[in-house]
């Protein structure tokens, strides 16, 4: 799972990057000629306003991209910060912060990313902002608690004990240990991350000016000539494809990454 | 398909649930039955519900600009410009007035079902929603019963044969479809069956003057229902079915099922009577959780097939930036997702003596 999952991944980030190169067309093409079957310049054809519809499933993928880094940092930021503090402080810091965490986590949050997307109007970063601030507190949660028992570990106190400060702690001790545990956690919060960019897209939420999967989704689904020359099996099926392949390849990683580390299924087994 | 929308559920009810994956059902971990007293939840809940109406009064709030230079944008009539006109709308939202001020009087309202009006029908928003509940409500439901139907004879059998060719292949199944956008799935679904092929009415939830009445209407519901709530019930069933699977799977190694097997039982009954029934508390759980996945599915679903519901209603409040209207739909969505996760916190008690403190 891991192998297939790392493919997919490495597949997506390199087309994103090189997407310059290996894309045949612009994303949009103003002179382009609608609906054309496709051929040997156009792959899977053209799109309702004639632009390349490979090529764009190739821009696509760079719009994802850049929503899963932006996200996934600013996810790491908070979480990071917010579950080292209240699992180092503990006492009322600790539980002040849990509590948001569980006011947050009890939140739902696709209607809410919805809700601000509509009000603070369609951009990308909107919904990079909106997808980072209301995923991180899964993140905080299990930061906190495995530094809750990291804290008691020999290697820690004993640290402590020789007058090391809590700043040598985090970077010396704290964070290698944690960044396994991190990692799983954060390759999830990408792929939650592809599937709400999208689906805001999808809703008309996303950036209009970006290809967007999600967006090219719904703008087959609403167009009324679908049907005609199988636009639909060269349009929408890709499309979807590229888009699940996206969101499989990050949680195949997470799945195989997170049993290693997860303390409460190690002890359940 | 719950994968892009897994809303965390609330940290106090199942803790089986909370990965942001759903590794936890391949780990094949029992659920965890640490649990806090009822008070904790009743104020958690209490405090989320406080949140939400606040984020719903301040969120527009916060936002750039001036609700009426946003009514006037949206294509109010140009005469609406003048000076009397400005003063009397904000009199009327009572944007002359401080925000706590206009906090208060906004949660009097709530109290009162007052929603506001809607700026494109200008109804009253409460109303219009009150007409829509039923329809997500029936949606919902049926979404519910189809994914108990598919989902649980499946996790039994999968559980029972853990490991064997059929369980590999109905969790292939079932991984792969919780992978799928519930989107894509719809869209695909409506262009395929609805668009070319035409085995299922084209939207809405009645034939639009059908003029049905009696048995007839109720099968012209159906017939719009069926679809729908099938994609639905599919979305939500591999959740379900992760769950009784892994659930059925930790009944294998039982001692009464042992002791079942010593005595002669028959295997059918083992597996349905004995293991399965044991198991299925934590679907329970599950059951009424998907209540949250199910409020962000329905959008995408009503929107797909132009349903006349809750989520349909946001999204048309989004296209036409409807702010009064939005925040409505937001707050009744919203609201009844973390009720329900409530609900189930507090019947889960019940049903599972051992989670009583």
């Amino acid at each position: 799972m891991l192998g297939v999952g790392t493919v997919i991944i490495g597949a997506f980030c390199f087309v994103a990057l090189f997407a310059p190169w290996l894309a045949p067309h612009p994303a949009i093409d103003p002179f382009g000629e609608n609906y054309q079957r496709p051929s040997a310049t156009h792959l899977l054809g053209t799109n309702d306003n004639g632009s390349d519809i490979f090529s764009r499933l190739i821009w696509g993928s760079q719009t994802t991209l850049i929503v899963v880094v932006f996200a996934t940092t600013m996810v790491l930021a908070i979480g990071l910060t917010v579950g080292l503090t209240a699992g180092l402080r503990g006492g009322f810091v600790d539980t002040a912060a849990m509590r948001i965490v569980d006011v947050f986590l009890g939140l739902p949050i696709l209607p809410l990313l919805i809700f601000v997307a509509a009000l603070a109007g369609p951009s990308l970063t909107v919904s990079i902002l909106m997808i980072g601030l209301f995923t991180w507190p899964q993140t905080a949660r299990i930061v906190r608690s495995q530094t809750l028992t990291l804290r008691q570990r020999g290697f820690i106190s004993s640290a402590r004990g020789f007058g090391a400060g809590p700043w040598y702690v985090i970077r010396r001790h704290l964070i290698p240990s944690l960044g396994p545990v991190i990692a799983a956690n954060l390759v999830f919060v990408a792929g939650l991350s592809v599937a709400i960019e999208a689906g805001l897209a999808f809703l008309g939420l996303g950036d209009p000016t970006a290809v967007s999967w999600g967006a090219e989704i719904s703008r087959a689904v609403g167009n009324p000539q679908i049907l005609i020359d199988l636009l639909w099996l060269r349009w929408l099926v890709p499309t979807g494809l590229a888009l699940t392949f996206a969101v499989v390849g990050f949680t195949l990683v997470g799945v195989s990454l997170e049993p290693s580390f997860n303390p409460r299924s190690n002890r359940a087994r | 398909m719950s994968q892009t929308q897994i809303p965390a559920p609330p940290a106090e009810t199942v803790t089986a649930v909370d990965a942001v994956g759903t590794t936890e059902f391949l780990t094949e971990a029992a659920p965890s039955h640490r649990r806090r007293p009822p008070w904790v939840s009743l104020v958690s809940y209490v405090v989320t519900v406080l949140a939400l109406i606040t984020l719903n009064f301040a969120l527009p709030r916060l936002m750039p600009g001036n609700p009426i230079d946003a009514l006037l944008a949206q294509g109010a009539d140009g005469a609406v410009q003048n000076e009397q006109t400005r003063a009397a709308l904000t009199e009327y939202y009572q944007l002359d007035q401080s925000i706590p001020e206009q906090y208060v009087h906004y949660l009097g309202g709530l109290t009162r079902g007052d929603f506001g009006k809607s700026t494109t029908t200008n109804g009253s928003v409460g109303n219009e929603l009150g007409g829509r509940v039923g329809w997500s409500l029936l949606l919902m439901v049926t979404g519910m019963l189809i994914s108990i139907v598919i989902a649980v004879p499946a996790g039994i059998h999968s559980g029972w044969n853990r490991s064997k060719r059929a369980d590999r292949n109905l969790l292939g199944l079932f991984l792969t479809l919780q992978n799928l956008p519930i989107y894509l799935v719809a869209a695909a679904a409506f262009t395929l069956l609805v668009s070319k092929f035409g085995l299922f009415p084209l939207g809405d939830a009645t034939t639009l003057y059908g003029g049905y009445t009696g048995f007839a209407y109720v099968l012209d519901v159906g017939r719009h229902l069926i679809l729908p709530g099938l994609l639905l019930g599919l979305d939500f069933a591999t959740y379900e079915f992760l769950v009784m699977r892994s659930s059925m799977v930790s009944e294998l190694g039982s001692d009464y099922l042992l002791a079942g097997r010593a005595k002669g039982l028959r295997q059918r009954r083992l597996k349905y009577r004995y293991a399965a029934r044991n198991a299925l508390l934590p679907v329970v759980t599950v059951v009424g959780l998907q209540f949250s996945v199910a409020i962000t599915s329905i959008i995408f679903i009503e929107r797909i097939f132009s349903y006349p519901g809750v989520g349909g209603y946001m999204f048309q409040a989004i296209g036409q930036r409807d702010y009064p209207a939005m925040q409505g739909a937001f707050l009744v969505l919203t609201i009844t997702v973390v009720t329900v996760n409530l609900f189930v916190d507090l019947v889960y008690r019940r049903l599972d003596p051992r989670t009583s403190v």
